[in-house]
């Protein structure tokens, strides 16, 4: 299992765009003006329509859909006009990067790349769209006037619906959909859940080498589906069984605004589901956690004594009983400093708690099954090939999945990671007294058998990216996919250049001045490779709280959660049960593989698009060659082209639900950042927002009693 | 002086169309109407007639294809109108796994009327339709009657100016129907409007003020009950075939003998009656329409 994508860029960046600190809007005055700008306006102007009662007249709807109408037509030529790929670099050329350089002095350079700024455009280009096609139609239908002034005056409506939101009534329909809920006994679930976990031990693979990971994925993943269901039929199937049932017709008679049943059944199901998830996450962390505590016996009779040379005293060497489907070999030195050996991601603790001839061995409990790495990765891997020539990858041993490249044994080849902004103070010397650990996972591919037990050797060293400045640190043996922890001491002895013998200041001699650092890796062994990937190895700067970061997990399920079920109250308002149902689940299973859709729509895909491949399964052609050049071809290119810019257009919108998954992270033992958990939360925001206005609107215009 | 006018349809057409957009039916046409403050109206027809959908586009749950409704001086759509109206639906359309109390709590709480007035007013509700010792079971274990007194107190939480009854008394039995109905003319003194639409006519014959007769979406008659009722071309006499001179004849010839003339004048039918008339003269004359305008020109002669 491999955790990809580790790499997360500070949420503020992320957010506004790299260069946002240089921007006047972020520096205090412009954040205070703006903050008074939407603060003060934004709360007048909520205050003065929620407490208004007078509705629009003709003029003031006839003049707003104006101006909404030719707005949302110049959004519409935009959206046409970046169809094309040449009228798309029109466009940018200028009008778009003239905009974007007018903009940096208030919103900083490269401002563009800024999530924020990028949701603001969709949403725009959004509304734009869908502003233009209603006013056409209504213009159809009903002429210029009317129907500029129907969609001026729906426009108006629909902010003043927003501005008039009563939590208490709210508040009262979250109320019936958890009652609703109860009524559809959803406590089934939980049940459902609970018999899981009483019979996973039945197929929970016993002599797994990573139980830790096993275990946490198998009762992240139950949750997750069972998550996804229960919100799935829930949200999808609620609102049109009440209109159905014509219970809405009640409910709609009173002072209710459709956006409030919207967000009251959002609101009501995602309750449900937080209570939930909160009673299974309860049972999943003491199963978990119940599972994979144990421990060894370990008797005198299981030692044997070693005597070490130069009549240093006696080494103790033995193994551990046998629990858990493993055992541990033990090594105790004269001192009586016990080293237990790593099995399965974990060791532990050796106390002896009597000397002389009976002692006695106790052992704790498992130490690194469960934790929460804080990794630090580098910010970039490079390769050296065999000659030493820089490349920016290695080579690759013929696997499908190039996630990871491979260097050579005995050659100058050498995977490099350059780490950037290493402070002293990120590893205090308190908490890291014998030096700071590098972890490293590598993949080991061997074109002979050699020693399997021993594993292949390599050698790590440090550089100075700054003045050039290069230290051998040691040697080591590399099994496949074993975790390795190399500690880096804050000083230590190395052969200079000169040949003498020197120390090695870690941070002063082999950190440049703005904080980087680079580790080489080489494989020692002839005609063996090691694989790697940019997070395979890193510093480990901290460990967090496995209970909390578990937590996270969970936290990452319940965003997905929400969002399912703020997708199915929205198909649910204009679809009848079943449809809103698998519409619901289409864009799940698209936003699963979004990454897909996204590589897809941008023709990169071998063997063309849908309609090309299409012709090549029925023709039997295979899909690297090129097909021949007819009118055929042509019409087949076109159409994908036209299909790949809806897709485009299609995957730029749906959400990402994959982006909320933390259970691979949970269990490989990685902390979840607090950053990639603010993006989380922020990019579900951003899409609760929309997805729920477009619920609204769909339950505005829908005739309840038809 | 005429009152003010609470529920207004004007020119008010509805047409259903089927999923491509082509038209299904044409349930209502140009329907012109006026209720009055304090009046208790009653909106007739058969099955098809329109008088549900006349209701539904009033509520706002229906959009009109063309025309106006009214309610209050509002657009029926607007939102802002439901704090005053009440609606009883015709088959209490209620959430049935709620019991009497959570029922009313919830709908009070639509209204966003306080904790402490919601539940009072909702245990006086109760009392008044005199489901008190039921007020804790879930609706789905009463019987269809007590369902249509938990759906009028609903209607009334808000204490509301104008009801839509569909259907008041349909489930009832004879003692509920005629608490129903004197509950109706309760509501009536308190200065209540109330548009009511039934198939009960003789329910309809004793509680409303004014009717109004649909059939195939279109109104074909509308007036005051006593006044539409009224048998015009017929003296009610205890002789018949007599001329008004004969009447006064006979009346000078009662005076002259020192009696007493009760009553001489027309003999009303039953709305039954007149609803069946209406209705074969639509069938056999079709496209007929009575317009608002004259048809309380008409009742207001009547009264006058």
């Amino acid at each position: 299992m491999v955790v990809e994508n580790l790499q997360v860029t500070p949420l503020v960046e992320w957010l506004l765009g790299a260069g946002w600190s240089s921007g006047f809007l972020w520096q205090p005055l412009g954040t205070t003006l703006l903050l008074v700008l939407l603060v003060g306006g934004g709360l007048g102007l909520l205050f003065a329509l929620r407490y208004s009662s007078a509705a629009p007249g003709p003029t003031t709807s006839l003049l707003m859909g104006g101006i909404f109408g030719v707005l949302s037509l110049m959004v519409l030529s935009t959206v046409a006009l970046c169809s094309t790929l040449d009228t798309r670099n029109w466009l940018t050329d200028n009008i778009a990067m003239p905009l974007f350089a007018a903009l940096v002095p208030v919103l900083g350079s490269n401002w563009s790349g800024g999530a924020l700024y990028t949701w603001l455009g969709v949403a725009t280009g959004l509304t734009g769209v869908v502003y233009a096609c209603g006013w056409l139609a209504t213009i159809l239908v009903g002429g210029p006037l009317v129907g500029t002034r129907q969609c001026g005056r729906a426009a108006i409506d629909i902010v003043c619906d927003i501005a008039r939101i009563s939590a208490r009534r709210v508040f009262a329909l979250a109320w019936l959909a958890i009652r609703e809920s109860i009524r559809r006994r959803v406590v089934v679930v939980f049940v459902v859940f609970v018999v899981l976990i009483l019979f996973a031990a039945l197929f929970i693979k016993k002599d797994s080498l990573h139980p830790g990971q096993l275990y946490i994925q198998v009762v992240l993943n139950f949750t997750v589906y069972l998550s996804m269901l229960f919100s799935l039929v829930l949200s999808a199937l609620s609102l049109p069984a009440d209109i159905r049932d014509r219970t809405l017709h009640t409910v709609v008679t009173k002072p209710v605004r459709k956006i409030e049943i919207v967000l009251g059944r959002v609101l009501g199901f995602v309750f449900v589901g937080t209570v939930l998830l909160g009673g299974i996450g309860v049972i999943s962390y003491g199963f978990t956690v119940r599972s994979l505590n144990h421990t060894h016996q370990l008797t005198a009779d299981r030692l044997h004594a070693e005597s070490l040379p130069g009549n240093r005293g006696k080494l103790l060497r033995g193994t551990t009983s046998r629990s858990h489907e493993h055992e541990h070999a033990v090594m105790i030195d004269p001192s009586g400093e016990a080293t237990v050996e790593i099995q399965k991601d974990h060791t532990h603790d050796l106390y002896v708690s009597a000397s002389g001839d009976n002692p006695i061995y106790t052992l704790g409990p498992p130490k690194g099954l469960l934790q929460a790495r804080v990794p630090i990765y580098a910010k970039t891997l490079s390769f050296l090939d065999k000659t030493g020539k820089p490349k920016e990858k290695g080579i690759n041993v013929g696997d499908e999945w190039t996630y990871r490249s491979f260097i050579e044994g005995r050659t100058a080849a050498a995977a490099i990671w350059t780490f950037d902004g290493l402070r002293e103070d990120l590893f205090p010397e308190a908490k890291f007294p014998t030096g700071i650990p590098v972890e490293m996972t590598l993949e080991v591919f061997r074109t002979h058998k050699g020693n399997q037990e021993k594993g292949v050797s390599g050698t790590i060293a440090l550089s100075n990216p700054q003045t050039g400045k290069r230290a051998f640190l040691r040697n080591f043996l590399a099994q496949k996919f074993a975790t390795d922890v190399q500690m880096i001491p804050r000083s230590f002895p190395t052969a200079g250049r000169d040949g003498k013998a020197e120390t090695i200041d870690l941070f002063r001699d082999m950190v440049s001045d703005d904080g980087r650092l680079e580790i080489t890796l080489q494989c020692l062994e002839p005609s063996q490779y090691f694989g790697m990937a940019q997070a395979d190895l890193y510093l480990r700067a901290a460990d967090g709280s496995f209970a909390w970061n578990f937590c996270k997990g969970y936290l990452g399920i319940w965003l997905q959660m929400a969002l399912v079920t703020s997708l199915g109250v929205m198909f649910s308002t204009f679809l009848s049960g079943p449809v809103a149902l698998l519409a619901t689940m289409f864009v799940i299973i698209v936003g699963l593989s979004s990454s897909y859709v996204v590589e897809l729509a941008g023709g990169k895909m071998v063997g063309g698009g849908p309609f090309e491949s299409a012709v090549r399964i029925m023709t039997q052609d295979n899909m690297t060659s090129e097909l021949e050049k007819s009118l055929k071809t042509d019409a087949i290119k076109a159409m994908d082209e036209a299909t790949s810019v809806m897709m485009r257009y299609f995957s730029a919108v749906v959400p990402n639900i994959a982006d909320n998954d933390f259970v691979d992270r949970v269990a490989c033992g990685f902390n979840v950042g607090s950053d990639l958990l603010a993006r989380c939360l922020l990019c579900e925001l951003a899409y609760l927002l929309p997805v729920i206005l477009l619920g609204y609107i769909s339950l505005k215009q829908r005739e309840v009693a038809q | 002086m005429q009152s003010e006018v609470v529920i207004e349809t004007r020119n008010l057409s509805k047409v259903y169309r089927d999923f491509w957009g082509r038209q299904k039916v044409r349930a209502l046409k140009a329907l012109d109407l006026e209720v009055r403050r304090g009046e208790v109206f009653g909106l007739l027809g058969p099955n098809g007639s329109g008088k549900t959908t006349t209701i539904k586009l009033l509520l706002g749950l229906l959009y009109p294809t063309s025309g106006q409704a009214l309610v209050l001086g509002q657009d029926a759509t607007e939102v802002a109108k439901n704090e005053r109206i009440g609606y009883l639906p015709e088959e209490s359309y209620l959430y049935r796994f709620l019991n009497a109390e959570e029922t009313l709590d919830f709908y009070g709480r639509l209204f966003d009327i306080p904790r402490a007035k919601r539940r009072q007013r909702a245990a006086d509700l109760i009392e008044m339709v005199g489901l008190t010792k039921s007020r804790r079971r879930q609706l789905r274990e009463y019987s269809k009657g007590m369902t249509r007194l938990i759906g009028l107190a609903q209607a009334l939480i808000n204490d509301p100016e104008v009801l839509f009854l569909d259907e008041p008394t349909s489930g009832l039995d004879p003692i509920h129907t005629h608490e129903m109905k004197a509950l109706i003319r309760k509501l009536q003194k308190q200065g209540k409007t109330i548009l009511m639409c039934s198939h009960l006519l003789a329910d309809v014959q004793d509680v409303c003020d004014r009717i109004a007769i649909l059939h195939q979406g279109e109104l074909k008659e509308l007036g005051r009950v006593d006044a539409l009722l009224k048998v015009r071309d017929v003296t009610e006499i205890r002789t018949s075939g007599l001329s008004l001179e004969a009447q006064e004849e006979i009346r000078q010839v009662v005076m002259k003998h020192q009696g007493t003339v009760h009553s001489i004048g027309n003999p009303t039918t039953t709305l039954e009656e007149l609803f069946v008339r209406v209705i074969a003269e639509s069938e056999a004359h079709p496209g007929r329409r009575v317009r608002a305008e004259q048809a309380d020109r008409i009742s207001s002669s009547e009264q006058g």
